[in-house]
């Protein structure tokens, strides 16, 4: 399974940037999205994540704390996460703190 | 697009923005506003607000919180606009216009505590009815601290979500995705972002924030529209929100929120309202051509009208009709245009050596000729009218001078303005401002009284400038027109005999007296001001007007008032001359100096000892200069009867007859700065390529007049010549 890394930075430059490299690896299976090391995001990035979730086979997508809640907050937890589990949020938050 | 370019067209739509709430705001203070005129403004503000929040201007933002949440007092109706308010609010404007320079890195940051102050009491006096977004204003402030310093377009949704925390905590759950249904106390608002909400560094998600600032929480976030990866289109908002309000937060703080994007985020009030629907990013000239980058955005253009918001959800709906465009603009690198205008002169030039050598050649190919200059003409109009730009940038700046000049003076002044769609050359606009400053300063020190002793001559307590601007024939008049007491002529003419600028037994006319003003170092201040009576300004305020190849000239009448009038070349670049010879050289004499040509009688011209000569044009005595010997030219026509003589009008020095052999055309010039390509030449104001590939000097007829005069020693018996005459007249 190909894994595309996302940057510290999600902002538009960085999906428009990402969307060509995410569509040829959907085209062929199953994706990995590492968003690990995000610490801001944008809409434009949450969209194409939405989406690269939507499309073909899928993705996975592996949240820093940041991602993570950013999207509990804007209610798109359960469309980007495998697993919703609390443990995962408090940890990202515990980490904040 | 990088963050600089970003930033430049956030630094422009200030401008605009800020010139749009001083229109208001002036508007307010004539009496002929209405509703509209208050959202004008509160929008103007509101804009530069979102944009300084966007772009970290943390002092700018908070500054215009407050008074955004003034206007919007204003504009509820929950403040009554009074004359004071108009004041506080217009002082406010100018501290934001203080605070966007400090932004731009021209200025210090202003000390605006005092004025937040006097904002805050303005809002607060009213019974506390604002009921806006108060709670936000130190957050807003101090949230937006970008990462790191160059992020420009940056956001953090991180710091955010740290402040907002503890708000959203009942209310986070731990389920994600959909919350449960509102409880009843609350509100429901629909939002979906368009393309223009992510455009330029805007990012939809920080205006989200403010929505928790209000105390929404997401409770269900539409994903429906989003296509699959491969049709997706970054620059379209795919994703909405339905959020949850608390019963006291108004409709109209949330719909704020979105003010700064307009119509690029559709807002839908109610539970039951449907879901705005997606709006597909149209492309935008102005974005496109500044960035090449954001052609992304560029699809199918469909337009959609303002009201979609309340229209029914659904799948996307087929595209509307576009509506027309409005108003399309680009922006353009200032650069850019100066070579296309070079290039044009270089074609000005082409087209005429051409024009010349065929018909040397003997190829009178008239027709073609004549077309082809015709569109040469057309295309250096089409050039120099992309330059143009209303002289209304120029006079916006007035009102805040006219109110400094009434803080400092304690004179009230009126403006009236007209004109001011008139258009100019970019050039002689930036450089308008400086001699426009000061000759308004001027009017209000010096020209009109205080209010007692207007009140005293029967005048209104308050004085009024006029400032107007026309074409007229192919030159720029502005008018600076004050209706004060004039100018003192006795008392300019001793403090000139004090000074030692006129002898003391002179004898001037009227309009001499009134040109005094100008001399440097003259002023007639009995004390000097921080605004004026220095006597560096006018002799200043001429250097400027006729470095941009103009002329100014004063009427004046005791107890009326005086009025200057500036007479002002539309462009810079290209210009009407006279070309002459002058035996081996050719010269070109600029036409706004000419008054008439004449062909001498020989007992016209009076000798004055060896070398020196008078005319008699119509009565009155002028000197006349040989040209050749001014630029020290051979073979030229010596005797006047022989030659031809120009009749030119100076600035400083009064008329004289340059004796030249003959005018060989009128035509226009491409003028060629002899400065960036030699050096500044005494008497010479430039030089221009001729049909024939020679270059021919251009005369600066001021200042060639002026030194041969005074060489001569011709220059006082010019004036004492010349006065009877004037002052007959």
């Amino acid at each position: 399974m190909p894994t595309i890394s996302l940057p510290p930075r999600c902002d538009r430059a960085a999906a428009e940037a990402l969307l060509p490299e995410m569509i040829a690896a959907l085209g062929s299976g199953p994706l990995a999205i590492d968003a690990r090391a995000c610490t801001q995001i944008g809409q434009v990035m949450l969209q194409v994540l939405v989406s690269a979730r939507r499309t073909g086979e899928g993705a996975h997508i592996d949240a820093s704390p940041t991602l993570r809640d950013t999207a509990r907050r804007l209610g798109l937890e359960a469309e980007l996460f495998d697993d919703t589990d609390t443990a995962n949020v408090s940890g990202g938050r515990g980490a904040r703190a | 697009m990088n963050p600089e370019e970003i930033q430049a067209i956030f630094f422009a739509e200030c401008e605009e923005s800020h010139a749009a709430a001083e229109q208001g705001l002036a508007a307010c203070k004539a009496g002929t506003h209405d509703d509209d005129t208050v959202n004008a403004v509160f929008r103007g503000v509101h804009s530069i607000k979102g944009g300084a929040g966007a772009f970290g201007y943390i002092a700018l933002q908070g500054f215009t919180h407050t008074f955004e949440t003034l206007l919007s007092d204003v504009r509820d109706g929950t403040v009554p606009i009074t004359e004071p308010l108009i004041d506080v609010m217009l002082r406010a404007l100018d501290t934001l216009s203080d605070h966007v320079a400090a932004a731009r890195g021209l200025a210090e940051t202003p000390d605006d505590a005092a004025l937040q102050a006097e904002l805050t009491a303005a809002m607060a006096a009213n019974a506390g009815a604002a009921p806006t977004a108060s709670p936000a204003a130190a957050m807003v402030a101090a949230e937006i601290i970008p990462d790191d310093a160059e992020g420009i377009s940056d956001f953090d949704l991180d710091a955010m979500l740290d402040a907002i925390s503890d708000d959203m905590a009942p209310a986070a759950g731990g389920t994600g995705g959909a919350e449960s249904a509102a409880p009843e106390s609350t509100w429901v608002a629909k939002v979906r972002p368009h393309a223009g909400a992510m455009r330029n560094g805007s990012e939809p998600l920080l205006m989200l924030r403010e929505i928790f600032d209000l105390g929404g929480r997401c409770v269900e976030c539409d994903v429906g529209q989003i296509p699959p990866l491969d049709s997706i289109d970054p620059g379209t908002g795919y994703l909405a929100w339905s959020f949850a309000f608390p019963g006291d937060v108004s409709e109209a703080s949330v719909r704020d929120v979105f003010d700064f994007v307009g119509e690029e985020c559709s807002v839908a009030i109610g539970d039951d309202a449907p879901m705005p629907p997606v709006r597909p990013a149209e492309p935008r000239v102005a974005a496109a051509a500044a960035v090449p980058s954001a052609s992304a955005e560029a699809h199918a253009p469909t337009g959609t009208p303002a009201d979609v918001a309340r229209a029914p959800v659904g799948a996307v709906p087929p595209a509307p009709p576009a509506p027309p465009a409005m108003g399309q603009s680009i922006r353009i690198e200032l650069g850019k245009l100066d070579k296309l205008i070079d290039a044009v002169g270089e074609l000005v030039i082409a087209q005429a050596m051409m024009a010349q050598r065929l018909t040397g050649d003997g190829l009178a190919v008239t027709e073609e000729l004549a077309m082809l200059e015709g569109l040469t003409r057309d295309i250096q109009e089409s050039a120099m009218a992309i330059r143009a730009q209303p002289i209304g940038s120029v006079f916006s700046r007035v009102p805040r001078i006219l109110r400094e000049l009434t803080t400092s003076t304690g004179k009230h002044v009126r403006l009236e303005v007209s004109g001011e769609s008139t258009e100019l050359d970019k050039t002689v606009i930036e450089r308008l401002g400086e001699p426009l400053t000061h000759l308004i300063r001027n009017a209000v020190d010096h020209g009109i009284e205080p209010a007692a002793e207007r009140l005293a001559a029967g005048k209104l307590a308050e004085g009024t400038l006029t400032l107007s601007a026309e074409h007229r024939s192919g030159r720029i008049l502005i008018r600076i027109a004050d209706d004060g007491r004039g100018i003192d002529r006795e008392r300019v003419l001793a403090k000139a005999i004090e000074k030692g600028l006129v002898a003391p037994d002179a004898v001037l006319s009227k309009e001499e007296i009134d040109l005094l003003i100008f001399a440097p170092g003259f002023s007639t201040a009995a004390q000097i001001t921080n605004v004026s009576g220095r006597g560096v300004g006018m002799d200043v305020v001429r250097q400027n007007v006729k470095d941009l190849g103009g002329r100014i000239t004063i009427e004046s009448e005791p107890g009326r008032g005086t009025m200057f009038t500036l007479t002002l070349p539309l462009t810079l670049a290209i210009s009407d001359g006279m070309v002459v010879n002058v035996g081996d050289q050719t010269l070109v004499v600029p036409l706004a100096n000419v008054v008439e040509s004449l062909r001498p009688e020989p007992h016209e011209v009076q000798g004055l000892g060896a070398t020196r000569a008078m005319i008699n044009v119509r009565g009155r005595f002028i000197p006349v200069l040989p040209l050749h010997a001014a630029v020290g030219a051979a073979g030229a026509v010596e005797r006047p009867e022989q030659g031809v003589l120009i009749v030119v009008e100076t600035e400083g020095a009064g008329r004289a007859a340059l004796l030249v052999d003959a005018i060989v055309d009128q035509r226009q010039v491409v003028i060629k700065s002899l400065d960036t390509h030699y050096r500044s030449v005494e008497g010479v104001a430039g030089a221009t390529i001729l049909g024939d590939g020679r270059v021919a000097l251009i005369v600066d007829v001021d200042g060639l007049v002026a030194h041969s005069l005074s060489e001569n020693g011709l220059l006082e018996s010019a004036a004492v010549e010349h006065t009877p005459v004037a002052q007959a007249a």
